[in-house]
């Protein structure tokens, strides 16, 4: 063969090569820079959901088991995995012989057995003695329950010592540092799950039981979740914050939480506010105290309106600091931020000052009243409702005017 | 061409078109039903499909191929059957428990003689042996299959019998049949001569006297008192009374119908003619029980008094008519007995108010909870 048929040879097998080898690398650098995304992930300092930052006694309990199990669970998957590539590598198929064949090694096999069994009793013993200690409910000092609809979570508190009249809320769910909060978890709908991650492990939330979930926070502060349990269209929308304040400012909390209700000043703009909101909104939006033209309580009915049979109460809207299922803030970046950032010893006081007309987040509250459904999926469409008998799923468009945004506005901002 | 396998598949994705355009037309096209009998369509074509093309996995060489072609299976109407099985459990899924059940009778009846059969043809090279065997094999199921059905034939027709007489009468008839029974087995132990074609006369007849009075008891109903206990339907809303019991037809076993107790928000008990209550969570007694809004939530009552207890849900009133009267509304367990529970189911989709009061009471027990709604 000539220098140049062995060039144009060695060209063609390029030809037909290249593709191959480098679709193969295409594909190594892809799950190469996956895996280097998924490890530098781990380095991320804004992370208010990592399983691995416990703060309280729950979340810690979990935290110690994870810190027993991993490094077994790591140590073990790395030799066989370093095992099986090693036999992958040495025996695979160069068009050797087959080995002489055999049926097995009785003492390979029992030592395989009983390794492995006493790797998952030593794993056993101390997941066991977690979940029963996480399960613990005997010595519990607050009650609350906890509804998931689709897609936002309903906080009741019944009445017990220190709250003499319940509370209902949503969104943030508020509780004392330092206090074994029992949450009884339901759902009004489709099964969702409530997680906490910096406080505890998550806990299905099911239609018609009830399940127990144990809350502590070591100190005052903001911890976020999220929904964990595929609940339909705006699952990932269905987010939720807890709120732990120290036993006086939750004194303080619940007091404001009890204040009744007083109509905004009569020829004020918020006024004007009150009168759409009893036209529009009280349909389904319960605000505790508020009275008709002739001084009848205004009693909702989202039973009659949402197919899952209630919407959010509002009558303390503007002591929370967002709304829509957690989705969006009620108060602006620079507002939530001082929150967020709060040190412990402050935090209490700056949240309890709830939404001033200051911090409010016009923006997003104005756009949810103009058209809810364009700002978070939901089955709200009043053309698909045969299913649900008429029912909505989520908030309707309810096709508000410019001025009756801002007469809306000027009374939310009063409801706190 | 075809093997067993695929020709079993094949009839059942057949039967699964029929259904799903039965059920299609004559039941509810966009119910769960039509889409399950479509699924089993698809999916019987599919493994149709599979299994011609693999001939049942079973022959994937030439040489299989022309030894399993010798092998010719005698004509089976049991794939049929089984098809029809699969038929009636699905029918069963969307009708009613009965005819699902009688579809896995076919199904598992159906399923067993196919096997048998597919079995007995190859067990050996000698089909008279091979007839034998499955005679055999199918008589040790066969037999007890049909006692069995016999046994619950005979039940039910005696059943009515005892369902229609009097509560004494059907004493009596019990006392009577059964000494009949011990006496005429006590005969045919002690005098063996008697056996034989006397027997199979007084076998028949007794099952003929059966038969008939079982029907006509069947026809004619139960006796008037049990025909009352039906009619008197205690779980309706007219029947229920949640005040002193005045019917004297209620379940006594009322407990045994409890089984939610791992998802009920609060227990109320009654004790020495007293109410009070605790909430799940807390270890203590609570006067007031608050209530999520609009959502089914269990109450367990606990009756630890002597005497018969309920426990009644006042849940405010409602307007009867446009004329403003108003009712009130509420509901109640069954009664229950010392030591026994019942759960209250609620929903509540008004906040308690004012205007809407509610609570927990006992008749003949004193105290309330107060309910409260947010």
């Amino acid at each position: 063969m000539s220098h140049i048929d062995s060039v144009l040879t060695k060209e063609k097998a390029v030809d037909t090569v290249t593709p191959v080898k480098s679709s193969r690398r295409r594909i190594i650098t892809a799950l190469a820079g996956l895996s280097g995304a998924a490890f530098l992930s781990g380095c991320a300092t804004n992370a208010p959901q990592d399983t691995f930052v416990p703060k309280g006694p729950n979340a810690q309990l979990i935290d110690n088991l994870n810190m027993i199990v991993f490094p077994i669970a790591g140590a073990i998957g790395v030799i066989v995995l370093t095992l099986a590539t090693y036999i992958y590598i040495k025996f695979r198929d160069k068009g050797q012989a087959i080995p002489a064949q055999s049926h097995g090694k009785p003492v390979v096999e029992i030592t395989l057995t009983i390794i492995p069994a006493l790797i998952l009793t030593v794993v056993g013993v101390f997941t066991f003695r977690t979940i029963f200690d996480l399960a613990e409910t005997e010595d519990t000092e607050l009650i609350i329950n906890v509804t998931g609809q689709q897609w936002w979570w309903e906080y009741d508190y019944p009445v017990q010592d220190g709250i003499s009249q319940p509370i209902i809320t949503s969104g943030q769910l508020v509780i004392p540092a330092g206090t074994k909060v029992l949450l009884r978890e339901t759902s009004r709908d489709v099964i969702h799950s409530y997680w906490i991650p910096s406080l505890n492990g998550k806990k299905d939330a099911v239609p018609g039981r009830i399940h127990l979930l144990r809350l502590e926070a070591d100190e005052p502060g903001i911890y976020a979740g999220q929904c964990t349990e595929f609940c339909g269209l705006s699952h990932a929308n269905m987010r939720m914050e807890t709120i732990a304040l120290s036993k006086d400012d939750f004194a303080k909390w619940v007091a404001g939480q009890q204040k009744t209700y007083t109509s905004p000043a009569a020829g004020t703009l918020a006024a004007e506010g009150e009168t759409t909101f009893i036209n529009q909104c009280s349909r389904c939006h319960q605000v505790n105290g508020i009275k008709d033209a002739n001084g009848k309580p205004i009693i909702s009915a989202p039973d009659e309106n949402v197919y899952s049979g209630a919407a959010p109460n509002l009558t303390h809207l503007m002591s929370r600091n967002t709304f829509a299922g957690a989705m969006f803030d009620l108060v602006t970046e620079e507002c939530r931020a001082d929150v967020w950032e709060a040190k412990p010893e402050e935090f209490g006081a700056k949240y309890l000052k709830g939404v001033s007309e200051d911090c409010l987040n016009q923006k997003d509250l104005r756009a949810w009243l103009r058209n809810a459904p364009a700002m978070k999926p939901m089955y709200a469409d009043p053309s698909k409702l045969e299913k649900t008998n008429g029912k909505y799923r989520g908030m309707p468009n309810l096709g508000l005017t410019e001025d009756d945004i801002d007469k809306l506005v000027a009374y939310l901002i009063t409801l706190k | 061409m075809f093997t067993p396998g695929s020709k079993f598949f094949v009839g059942l994705s057949g039967l699964a078109l029929i259904s799903a355009v039965l059920y299609t037309i004559f039941v509810n096209p966009s119910d769960i039903g039509a889409y399950a009998l479509f699924g089993l369509l698809i999916s019987g074509g599919l493994v149709s499909g599979f299994s011609f093309y693999t001939r049942d996995g079973d022959a994937d060489t030439e040489a299989d191929a022309v030894e399993a072609a010798a092998y010719a299976p005698s004509p089976s109407f049991w794939p049929l059957v089984f098809a029809l099985g699969v038929a009636v459990v699905l029918l069963g899924v969307a009708t009613n428990a009965i005819v699902f059940v009688l579809g896995i009778a076919v199904l598992v009846g159906a399923g067993v003689e196919w096997t048998i059969q597919s079995w007995a043809e190859r067990a050996t090279s000698d089909a008279e042996f091979n007839n034998f065997v499955r005679h055999r094999a199918i008589g040790a199921l066969d037999y007890p299959g049909l006692a069995a059905a016999g046994l619950g034939v005979i039940a039910f027709l005696f059943s009515r019998i005892m369902l229609a007489a009097s509560k004494g009468g059907a004493a009596v008839i019990f006392i009577v049949v059964a000494a009949a029974i011990v006496v005429y087995a006590f005969m045919l132990s002690s005098k063996p001569a008697l056996r034989g074609k006397s027997v199979a006369m007084v076998v028949t007849a007794a099952a003929l006297l059966l038969a008939v009075a079982g029907v006509a008891t069947a026809i004619s109903g139960e006796r008037p008192e049990l025909a009352e206990y039906a009619e008197a339907d205690h779980y309706s809303k007219e029947h229920r009374e949640c005040g002193e019991e005045e019917g004297k037809h209620y379940d006594h076993e009322a407990n045994n119908t409890v089984s939610l107790r791992s998802a009920v928000l609060a227990t109320v008990f009654v004790e020495n003619g007293k109410i009070r209550a605790q909430m799940i969570g807390l270890k203590k007694d609570v006067d007031t029980i608050t209530v999520p809004r609009s959502n089914d939530t269990n109450i367990l009552f606990r009756n630890l008094d002597e005497e018969d207890h309920r426990l009644v849900a006042n849940l405010g009133t409602q307007l009867v008519d446009e004329t403003g009267v108003k009712e009130k509304v509420g509901t109640c367990t069954q009664l229950t007995g010392k030591n026994q529970e019942q759960v209250l189911t609620l929903n509540i989709p008004k906040p308690s108010s004012d205007e809407q009061v509610y609570s927990f009471t006992v008749p003949g027990a004193e105290g309330e909870i107060k309910v409260v709604v947010p």
